[in-house]
C-alpha cells in the first residue's frame, strides 16, 4: 500500500471535517510530533496526469489551508508505507517546522503581466532612428554590415529590458508594500512582462488585491492575470543541513513521537 | 471550508499562450533513445555552442558600444562572427534541429533564445 502526499501541516491532530482525494479516497493526517503530514492511500499506480486528479489534488490542498498553514507537496509525489514516511518526517522535520513557523497566516499569489512587445519595440526602434548619432558608422563591407546590423539589434534589445525594468520596478512597489516575501521573473517570453508571485500576510491580502487593481488601471493596454490565495509553494526553503540530524537530535525527536502518533492509519498499511 | 482560490483575467487564452512558450525550453531529460541519440547529442552540444556564441557577441556588441575597439577590430570581429553564425546555420541545418530548440534556460538570467 502507498501513501499520497498531499500537505504538511502544522497540526498533530486528526482532521475534522472529511475530505476525499485522488480517486475520492478519504483524506487524514499522519502525525509526527506537532506537525502532520495529510495523505490518502493509493493501491494501484499513479494513472496519467489528468485535469481531474490536478483538482482533485489541489481541492485537497485548499481545504487544508482553510485550517492549517499548508507546506503543499508536489503533485503525483508517493511514499511506499508508514514507516518510509515517518522516516522522511524524522530528517526533514526542523525544515518543516520552520517553513510552516515562517508562512503561518500567509498566502501565496501570483500576479503575470503581458505588454504589447511589439508595440514597445516599434517605439524604440522610432527613438533610436531619431538618435541617428548613436548609430554605427562602419564601412560597406559585409562584416561591417553584419556588425552594423548585431549593433542595432542589440541596441533595441537593452532598450526593452531597461523599459521593461522600469515597470516591473513600478509595479511591484505596489504590490512589495504588502508582501513579506517575493519571487519576481521578468519576460519569460518577450510578451510576458511580468511573472511573479509573493508571499502575503492573510491581514494584508485585501490592501495586494487593491494594489492590484490600482496598477491594472494605470495601463489598459497591458493584460493582467490575478490568481490566488495559493498554499505557498515557491516559498518552502529547505536548509542545506537537510535530512543530516544528530543523533542526540533523533533521540530527542524520536522521544516527542507519542504511542499513539505512531499507529495512525497503521491498520490498513 | 475552501480557500477560495481563483485565477482572474480577461485574456485567458493570451496567458496560456505565452506560459506554454515560456515552457518550450529544453527537455528535461535528455533523449537517449538508440534511434534518435546522435541528434540528441548534437542537440546538448549545438546549445551549448550557441550559448557561448551569444555572450561572445555580446561582449563584442558592449565594447564596440563603450568606443574600446578600433574600426579594423571591428571588421574582424564581425567576419569571426559572421563565420560563426553561418557554421552554426550549416551545423543546425544537418541535424535538422530548429533556433528554438536551442533553448536553455539560465536561471535567473532567464533563457538563452
Amino acid at each position: 500500500m502507498k501513501l499520497y502526499l498531499y500537505g504538511i501541516i502544522d497540526s498533530s491532530n486528526q482532521i475534522k471535517e472529511s475530505i476525499y482525494g485522488l480517486k475520492g479516497a478519504g483524506v487524514y493526517n499522519i502525525p509526527f510530533c506537532d506537525i502532520g503530514v495529510v495523505v490518502s492511500e493509493i493501491n494501484q499506480p499513479m494513472q496519467k496526469v489528468t485535469e481531474g486528479t490536478v483538482l482533485e489534488h489541489e481541492a485537497v490542498v485548499e481545504n487544508l489551508m482553510a485550517d492549517f498553514t499548508v507546506l503543499p507537496v508536489r503533485f503525483q509525489t508517493l511514499i511506499e508505507g508508514r514507516d518510509n514516511l515517518l522516516s522522511t518526517m524524522q530528517s526533514y522535520y526542523r525544515d518543516f517546522k520552520d517553513n510552516l513557523e515562517r508562512l503561518r497566516d500567509k498566502f501565496e499569489f501570483g500576479i503575470k503581466v503581458i505588454w504589447p512587445a511589439d508595440k514597445i519595440k516599434e517605439n524604440i526602434i522610432k527613438t533610436l532612428n531619431k538618435e541617428q548619432q548613436k548609430k554605427l558608422k562602419l564601412g560597406s563591407s559585409p562584416s561591417n554590415k553584419f556588425m552594423k546590423d548585431k549593433f542595432d539589434k542589440y541596441k533595441i534589445d537593452k532598450e526593452f529590458e531597461a523599459k521593461a525594468d522600469k515597470f516591473i520596478k513600478v509595479m511591484d512597489i505596489f504590490f512589495s508594500k504588502f508582501a513579506a516575501e517575493k519571487r519576481i521573473e521578468k519576460l519569460k517570453t518577450e510578451n510576458l512582462l511580468l511573472d511573479a508571485v509573493y508571499l502575503v500576510e492573510k491581514d494584508k491580502e485585501s490592501n495586494f488585491r487593491e494594489a492590484f487593481e490600482h496598477i491594472k488601471s494605470t495601463r489598459s493596454d497591458f493584460k493582467y492575470l490575478f490568481s490566488g490565495p495559493w498554499p505557498a509553494y515557491n516559498f518552502v526553503v529547505f536548509s542545506k543541513q537537510s535530512g543530516l540530524l544528530t543523533d542526540s537530535q533523533q533521540i530527542d525527536l524520536l522521544n516527542k513521537v507519542t504511542q499513539d502518533q505512531m499507529l495512525v492509519g497503521a491498520d490498513s498499511i | 471550508m475552501m480557500a477560495n482560490t481563483m485565477v482572474e483575467t480577461e485574456s485567458p487564452e493570451e496567458f496560456i499562450e505565452e506560459i506554454e512558450k515560456a515552457q518550450n525550453g529544453l527537455p528535461k531529460k535528455i533523449d537517449a533513445n538508440p534511434k534518435t541519440v546522435e541528434k540528441g547529442l548534437a542537440k546538448l552540444v549545438l546549445t551549448l555552442i550557441e550559448l557561448i556564441r551569444k555572450l561572445l557577441e555580446k561582449q563584442a556588441m558592449r565594447r564596440v558600444e563603450a568606443g574600446s575597439l578600433s574600426d579594423e577590430q571591428i571588421e574582424n570581429v564581425g567576419e569571426t562572427l559572421m563565420k560563426l553564425e553561418n557554421k552554426m546555420e550549416e551545423l543546425k541545418e544537418i541535424f535538422g534541429l530548429k533556433n528554438e530548440e536551442l533553448n536553455l534556460n539560465l536561471g535567473p538570467l532567464g533563457d538563452l533564445m
